[in-house]
């Protein structure tokens, strides 16, 4: 299963839900046309999506929202796994690619590749629902099933490594969380 | 500020219930907290307040992110950390609460000072550091060393919306 696949699927049960990227996949995510509205990019602070993406949530309960974290950017603030099942937000739905490698710096492997299990974590710190996926036919049957039951919810897409470098669009708002409040605030 | 006897107060130990009275009036619906030894009662009193929602994170920069998201979301909260906390969220605090333009208000204890000597007398250096490198940061902070002081809380939370970044206020001495 390719990233940009996975993310086809994800992109396609979006709808009005919130999504929140981060790293590579961002580049992915703006080609599907499922971002710049009613999305966050984080690029910044490496790791800081899913609590971003947690915040959104509990701001947010009548939404879905979909993070897509990548693994080595999730270990970097791996405790929020806790924080996330312990919060109950049932609109949460995490994503997290899973390709072995700190891609952007040049494809090392991140500790433990091939060895750390990103849904077994999740279902170890609470959250309710956590699913591995490495084929796209089968991410494409189950993932509506997911989205129709309450979160926390994790899903591992394990990925091939893909050496196509995507540029993310320069036209994107300037003012990303301004520009994101604005869509569901009003202000 | 002097006291009764002419002496420098240099700084005292503010009553949780005037903290918790002054966050209460900013009319923020959340609080999000890494446990904080030097702020323990007033932690423990915003515990009972029905109206306000604690929320505890494993660490620092996730509750300065989830703040982000709230506001991105339309919710007001406050941060309520230690001063070695914010040196581990260094990261967050500059690519989210700066680069992002969010309003974040972080209240900030003093953890490890030794209260009868000035900050710049403090050996440690989780008390004397954290001023200069939020001024490295420029990030604006302010002192809140007295209960008469306590409207800073205000001042500070206005003006990271007026801003639209990280405000710090520092809790000089253990509340209780």
């Amino acid at each position: 299963m390719r990233r940009g696949e996975a993310l086809e699927v994800l992109a396609a049960l979006k709808g009005d839900g919130i999504s929140v990227g981060t790293m590579r996949a961002i580049a992915d995510w703006y080609e599907l046309g499922a971002a710049p509205e009613l999305n966050l990019d984080n690029r910044g602070c490496m790791g800081a999506a899913s609590a971003l993406g947690l915040g959104i949530a509990l701001a947010q309960p009548q939404r879905r929202v979909i993070v897509i974290d990548g693994d080595g950017s999730l270990m970097m603030q791996l405790g929020s796994l806790t924080s996330i099942a312990g919060s109950g937000a049932a609109n949460f739905y995490h994503f997290v690619v899973v390709n072995g490698v700190y891609e952007t710096s040049g494809f090392q492997p991140i500790p433990a590749a091939g060895l750390a299990d990103f849904a077994a974590m999740a279902r170890g710190a609470g959250y309710q629902q956590a699913y591995e996926f490495s084929d796209i036919a089968i991410l494409r049957e189950r993932l509506p099933g997911i989205f129709n039951q309450p979160g926390p919810a994790m899903i591992a897409l394990k990925v091939e490594l893909d050496e196509v470098r995507k540029e993310v669009p320069a036209d994107r708002p300037k003012d990303q969380a301004g520009y994101l409040r604005s869509q569901l605030v009003g202000s | 500020m002097t006291s009764e006897t002419g002496t420098k107060r240099i700084v005292e130990s503010i009553p949780a219930a005037v903290l918790h009275g002054a966050i209460s009036a900013l009319g923020v619906s959340h609080v999000l907290i890494v446990p904080d030894t030097h702020q323990k009662t007033l932690l423990a009193s915003l515990t009972q307040d029905a109206n306000l929602q604690m929320l505890t994170f494993s660490t620092e920069d996730e509750a300065i992110c989830v703040n982000a998201g709230m506001w991105i979301g339309g919710a007001e909260s406050v941060v309520i950390i230690q001063n070695v906390g914010l040196f581990a969220a260094m990261n967050a605090l500059r690519g989210v609460a700066i680069d992002m333009k969010v309003p974040t208000l972080l209240i900030v204890g003093q953890f490890g000072r030794d209260v009868s000597k000035t900050v710049e007398e403090n050996a440690p250096t989780g008390v004397r550091l954290i001023e200069p490198v939020l001024d490295a940061m420029g990030v604006p902070h302010y002192r809140l060393d007295f209960s008469e002081d306590v409207g800073v809380l205000r001042t500070a939370y206005d003006r990271s919306r007026a801003e639209r970044g990280p405000v710090v206020v520092l809790i000089g001495a253990p509340t209780s």
